[in-house]
């Protein structure tokens, strides 16, 4: 349900929201931000990009990254504290500074590393759960006009509540 | 005052998630357990140094120190342990709300009933010399696919169709309807 | 030689780093990359279980001690991973039956939850169970409870059977609400000790007024408790452990309940030693309830795979018994209660995961675990019979097995501290689980041959898949004769297993050799409820009076 004023929206925001995810995962180590929320961030561009041009589009764009991108986070993220042992022990921070031409001073470290792993993980198992969920709404919408299957409601106005037990497969285990 | 007020609001969280919980819809059950990690959440923030207007972190000791002795600088922990406790329970409500989603098409009920309840709808609860339905414990109602085993049984299964290829996320349907 | 403290993150790295490649290459091949996956995973199990091996050989045979700051944040500041004897052998355990489960899951599980994920799931679940135990403060033993709860949730409904997602919906609320009461019990405890480091814990609880200490003990018990599935808290557990397949009940089986069991020795031995001895009575009549309901549940059961569940936590009552007689007026018993309850988790561990695989097998093969309507498997499977009744009679306490040294420890200690009544329990209820397990061998093996299932087996025609299903339950069943033939070496290793865990001064001074914890502070930070009641004494001589109790 690709929706006009939302696609006009989209295109301004979206890249904003990235810019703003990236800037919000780099300042993350000493200021407020880090991966979680820039992931977060992102996670919402990308549902901004569901709203406005379903869900179908999007998962074939990045759906088929999403499990590798979670992969790649936590490996990462290992990784960064596998790297901490060239300094004596698991997770301590190795840090390395380059003097940039023109920028100055930039000091990198393996926390960047691990917010990296982090803001993967996230922002992929947010997409994915958005992506399922729009799934899930589109499902109940065709659910909806059908009615092929009846819901039985929780309504406590039956009479007794053998009547609402369900039989047949479900209903034991 | 202040405390006496978290308190409260702890309290009234895990008083209606637990009510919630109790109640037999799934949806609720859903809301229950918001509602008490919500309360959790509260507790802990509750848990650290109530102080207004102090900052956790100094940047030069003099400051530190004045403020140490006059009174007691503000705690930073909690907001972690609350991130984290939120981190987790974020992760759990999506998994609870994609299960019971999945439960629903399943089984076609919005009802959680006890374990033992067609038992006892059944009469004698221990007579399990007949067994009326036969695909009680079906989780084997599908065959084991033969994958690993050698390479003619192998050869013998059909490639799936490139439409499954392609799928990324864990909730596809057409995934779970077993042969 | 002397092992680096670094390699207490390997058990926890070593499955998570895997996991995460399965994921990163999981999406370039199909059929062909689930063979790539289960060499990993049996890569990733190999090393765990040799790490284990030599973290066992440190701290359960040297007596050493393994502290792990991470990123060098001393003690109380950073988080705290800490291995001793308890923990190594849990480790141990836990990577024996991982790779002992692997085999059964590779032969049994089909295609489709391979593809959902199952390896790294696996891998996952380790993690989370590796690092419950290596865990030095609380909050971080919350987090791995959930990343073992959450693989676990997943492992359980993967599939979505109306089975599977009935008793996961079960599963999932109840052991959310016992992490919910966990982490309430976190946050009492950094509300009024201000710490969440369990060897500073250790170090201000005796210092905190009788009220916290009662409501944090009881919080833990609960939480705790709930994961072990003790007497009212179990519920979650026959009503979800017959609907996964096999191989995943067997894991279960035989690692969840047991992380439970770890956090409650650990927490009652490092925290509040003295409720040991004022809680006795009330341990002790959770433990005969737990005993009792859970041999009575499985009497009335009708399928295999429930009875195996009841039994489950009819043992978790047996090591709970050896908790409440930990510490007792005797001086000569301390300890051995303990130790008692350790050989006791190691022989449950080995041989419930082995009863449950033959179990799956035979259900596997009869297509249906019901025991009115199968039978006479005997004449078919001879070798799997042969297994099942031998982890079967050590299940139920027969000599030569290991089943027979640790229930004889148990009954000893609890004679010697004479509690008759819980004692008499334990005899019943060993009785009862011979009943079982004889109920369960006529019911499945003998009679005629009756098979109720429709479809075909195809696992009868696979002879390569049959090795893969019963080898592990040999090597499972052979551990166990040779734990029950060596059992007084094994008896003695545990005994120092004990003596370690319940040598409180020793763990604080190795989780803070530079003495942050140890010192008394009497700043307190300010929370919901005072940190120390009025008329709880200030100040207590803070080492001589934590030391409970610990000859050495």
């Amino acid at each position: 349900m690709p929706e006009l004023y939302l696609r006009l929206l989209n295109r301004i925001l979206t890249p904003v929201l990235l810019l703003l995810a990236l800037f919000l995962l780099i300042r993350g180590h000493n200021l407020p931000g880090g991966g979680f929320i820039a992931g977060l961030m992102a996670a919402s561009a990308f549902q901004l990009q569901i709203l406005s041009r379903g869900h179908v589009i999007v998962r074939r764009t990045i759906g088929p990254y999403l499990n590798s991108s979670i992969g790649l986070g936590l490996a990462l993220a290992v990784l960064a504290g596998i790297t901490g042992l060239l300094d004596g022990s698991f997770f301590q921070g190795v840090w390395f500074s380059l003097s940039l031409p023109l920028l100055g001073y930039l000091k990198l470290g393996t926390p960047i590393i691990f917010d990296l792993g982090v803001f993967l993980v996230v922002v992929s198992f947010a997409t994915s759960y958005l992506l399922g969920l729009s799934r899930v709404s589109a499902t109940g919408e065709r659910l909806r006009d059908d009615s092929a299957s009846p819901v039985l409601s929780d309504d406590s106005s039956l009479d007794s509540p053998d009547l609402r037990v369900e039989t047949g497969r479900g209903a034991n285990s | 005052m202040i405390s006496l007020l978290l308190a409260i609001a702890v309290g009234s969280l895990f008083a209606s998630g637990t009510y919630l919980i109790l109640r037999r819809g799934q949806i609720k059950l859903i809301l229950g357990l918001a509602l008490l990690s919500h309360g959790v959440n509260l507790l802990l923030f509750g848990s650290g140094r109530l102080v207004e207007g102090r900052p956790p972190i100094f940047l030069n000791k003099a400051d530190y120190a004045e403020t140490i002795t006059s009174s007691l600088p503000a705690d930073p922990l909690p907001q972690a342990l609350i991130l984290t406790a939120i981190v987790i329970s974020f992760g759990i409500t999506a998994f609870v709300i994609v299960l019971v989603h999945r439960r629903h098409t399943v089984t076609q009920t919005d009802y959680v009933h006890g374990e033992f309840v067609p038992l006892l709808r059944e009469g004698d609860p221990f007579d399990f010399s007949e067994s009326t339905d036969t695909d009680q414990y079906d989780w084997l109602a599908y065959e084991v696919d033969e994958v690993y085993d050698t390479d003619d049984l192998r050869t013998s299964i059909p490639p799936p169709p490139p439409s499954e290829q392609d799928e990324s996320t864990a909730m596809e349907e057409d995934q779970y309807r077993w042969p | 030689m002397a092992l680096s403290a670094n390699l207490l993150a390997v058990p926890v790295a070593a499955p998570l780093l895997t996991a995460a490649l399965i994921l990163l290459f999981a999406r370039w091949g199909g059929r062909t990359l689930i063979r790539h996956q289960i060499a990993l995973t049996t890569l990733a199990l190999c090393i765990n279980l040799a790490v284990a091996a030599l973290l066992f050989q440190a701290t359960a045979g040297q007596g050493e001690r393994f502290v792990l700051q991470l990123g060098a944040w001393e003690a109380p500041f950073g988080i705290t991973v800490y291995g001793d004897g308890l923990s190594a052998t849990l480790l141990l355990l836990t990577a024996l039956v991982a790779l002992a489960v692997y085999p059964f899951a590779v032969a049994t599980i089909d295609y489709h939850r391979a593809r959902m994920g199952f390896h790294p799931l696996y891998l996952f679940l380790l993690t989370g169970v590796n690092g419950a135990f290596l865990a030095g403060d609380l909050f971080n033993l919350y987090v791995f409870f959930e990343v073992l709860l959450m693989a676990s949730f997943v492992l359980l409904t993967v599939g979505a059977q109306p089975a599977q997602t009935n008793s996961g919906i079960r599963y999932v609320v109840l052991n959310l609400l016992a992490s919910t009461v966990f982490l309430v019990a976190a946050g009492i405890a950094y509300g009024t000790l201000g710490t969440l480091n369990m060897a500073q814990i250790a170090e201000r609880l005796p210092l905190a007024s009788p009220a916290v200490r009662t409501v944090f003990a009881g919080l833990l018990l609960v939480g705790f408790g709930s994961k072990a599935a003790i007497f009212p808290l179990f519920f979650w557990l026959p009503a979800s452990y017959h609907t996964p397949p096999p191989a995943v009940t067997a894991l279960f089986g035989g690692l969840l309940t047991k992380v439970g069991v770890y956090t409650l020795f650990r927490s009652f031995t490092l925290f509040f030693p003295e409720l040991l001895l004022t809680w006795q009575p009330a341990l002790l009549t959770i433990a005969g309830a737990t005993m009792l309901v859970g041999a009575l549940g499985a009497l009335a059961q009708p399928g295999l795979r429930r009875v195996l569940s009841f039994h489950i936590i009819s043992h978790v009552g047996f090591m709970l018994m050896g908790l409440g007689v930990a510490l007792s007026g005797n001086s000569l018993a301390i300890g051995f209660g303990l130790g008692a309850a350790i050989i006791y988790l190691c022989h449950h561990m080995i041989i419930k995961t082995a009863l449950i695989m033959a179990g799956g097998a035979v259900e596997l093969y009869m297509g249906s675990d019901r025991l009115a309507s199968i039978g006479g498997l005997v004449t078919r499977q001879p070798l799997l019979a042969f297994l099942f009744f031998m982890a079967a009679i050590s299940l139920a306490g027969v000599p030569p097995f290991s089943g027979f040294v640790s229930k004889l420890s148990l009954l000893q200690i609890t004679l010697d501290t004479r509690h008759w009544f819980v004692s008499g329990v334990s005899i019943f209820a060993s009785l009862l689980t011979m009943i079982n397990m004889m109920r369960l061998w006529r019911e499945s093996f003998w009679g005629d041959y009756n098979r109720p299932s429709r479809v075909p087996s195809r696992i009868l025609q696979s002879g390569a898949r049959q090795q893969l299903m019963l080898t592990p339950v040999a090597v499972l069943v052979l551990l166990s004769l040779i734990l029950g033939i060596w059992g007084e070496p094994a008896l003695r290793l545990s005994m120092q297993v004990a003596h370690q865990a319940l040598d409180r001064q020793a763990y604080i001074e190795a989780v803070s050799p530079a003495g942050y914890i140890s010192t008394p502070s009497t700043k307190r930070p300010i929370g919901l409820s005072d940190p120390v009641a009025p008329n709880s004494p200030a100040k207590l001589p803070g080492s001589t009076s934590t030391t409970l109790l610990v000859s050495r």
